[in-house]
């Protein structure tokens, strides 16, 4: 499945969460990644979340869809970081 | 969804806390480390020990290639997958010449039952079919090495009528390829080689004991006898699809007087259809679900296991559709 991830999180915790998410997904834009995951590593990316954050002060909200397909993408502006295998 | 990453410019690899980083001209970007399959570097890499401690970890193998995009080596990392009694069979399978004889000739009959396919989907005749029939014929490996060269030259004389005007291939020639098509003939068979070696390395075996290739002649040799089967497949029919849709023309290409290799923009275009063909799926017939092409890579593997251990006989890959 595809999933988007978008945070507001305390400056205690934010880079900890970047850091997290930038080991499963890609970093799109401040606060936002998104990126194919399977189902176990959802919930592995959810259990590593709820770890790190403060249940009282941050909010974290995960879109998630059936497949890449199924998301319709429109970039304004600048694409800050391009996904792609070939760098 | 893990995928392949291509590292095409020169850069610095490197890891700060658990990510990734690749540093080039443009800028640092961060790869997620759970997301990557392998990586394929072409351009020069420098890395840190502190990266490949980390690839390592995750079990991430880096194919290196040199400036001609030839295959160079890989960072294989410590094998995770281990069985001793698997690698006792592999051994025996080799030593024991019938055996090996046995799936030797059942990799050439891959790899031929393949190439007649590739010629079969453009409509050329051919001789591939007859020429296997000698197998029965030989009695060793060299012999049966034989009847595959034929069968190879035999193939690579028919891949004309498929090329258009300008992109004839005029037999095979390597180290170094004289022109186009052999420069992406030779191109893509480093990429399937390594592919083939990141399958293996998912599984038990053991890259270096082989069957049709000599274990002791270069590089990972079980590799090498499982990318025959591939290579049809996975390179011919993507340069008869690119070369006769015109995505690839001479601009692409890097020729001097006694060689003739793929340049930058080129390569590019080369992996990026080569990467969306490892993962387009096709509807297995036995499994009964949809695989990649990167999967049937290693299936084979699987079934090669299968055999090793005596549960069930090898059959070789043929494409059935």
């Amino acid at each position: 499945m595809y999933v988007i991830i978008v945070y507001d999180i305390n400056v205690d915790r934010v880079n900890k969460v970047k850091s997290f998410l930038r080991t499963h997904l890609h970093w799109i834009q401040n606060s936002v990644f998104e990126g194919e995951v399977t189902k176990s590593e959802f919930e592995e990316i959810k259990d590593g979340l709820k770890d790190i954050i403060n249940k009282d002060e941050d909010s974290v909200i995960l879109y998630t869809m059936r497949s890449e397909k199924a998301l319709k993408r429109k970039v304004l502006g600048v694409e800050k970081a391009p996904i792609g295998g070939i760098l | 969804m893990k995928k392949n990453y291509y590292l095409m410019s020169d850069g610095l690899l490197k890891r700060k806390e658990n990510t990734l980083y690749f540093v080039n001209k443009d800028g640092k970007k961060p790869i997620p480390i759970n997301k990557i399959y392998s990586i394929y570097a072409y351009g020069s890499l420098t890395f840190s020990s502190q990266s490949v401690h980390l690839l390592a970890k995750e079990g991430i193998p880096i194919h290196f290639f040199n400036y001609y995009g030839f295959y160079d080596g890989s960072f294989y990392p410590r094998e995770t997958l281990l069985s001793g009694d698997l690698l006792v069979k592999q051994v025996e399978h080799y030593l024991n010449p019938g055996k090996r004889l046995w799936i030797a000739k059942k990799f050439i009959e891959g790899a031929a039952g393949n190439m007649e396919k590739v010629l079969g989907y453009y409509h050329v005749q051919n001789g591939i079919g007859k020429t296997v029939k000698d197998l029965t014929l030989s009695s060793n490996v060299t012999e049966a090495m034989n009847v595959e060269a034929r069968m190879r030259s035999e193939y690579y004389s028919k891949m004309d009528e498929i090329l258009p005007d300008g992109f004839k291939m005029e037999g095979r020639s390597r180290r170094p390829p004289e022109n186009m098509v052999n420069a992406l003939i030779s191109f893509g068979n480093s990429m399937v080689y390594s592919t083939v070696i990141s399958e293996i390395y998912n599984t038990q075996l053991n890259p270096t004991i082989s069957y049709l290739h000599e274990p002791f002649e270069r590089r990972y040799s079980l590799a090498l006898d499982l990318s025959e089967m591939f290579k049809p497949i996975l390179v011919d029919r993507l340069i008869f699809y690119m070369v006769n849709k015109r995505m690839l023309t001479e601009d692409d290409f890097e020729q001097k007087v006694d060689y003739c290799i793929l340049n930058d923009g080129g390569r590019k275009k080369f992996i990026k259809e080569y990467d969306e063909r490892l993962k387009k799926t096709i509807k297995h017939r036995e499994l009964n679900r949809k695989v990649s092409y990167r999967r049937l890579i290693r299936l084979e593997a699987y079934k090669l296991i299968k055999h090793i251990l005596g549960t069930q006989e090898y059959k070789p890959f043929v494409m059935w559709w």
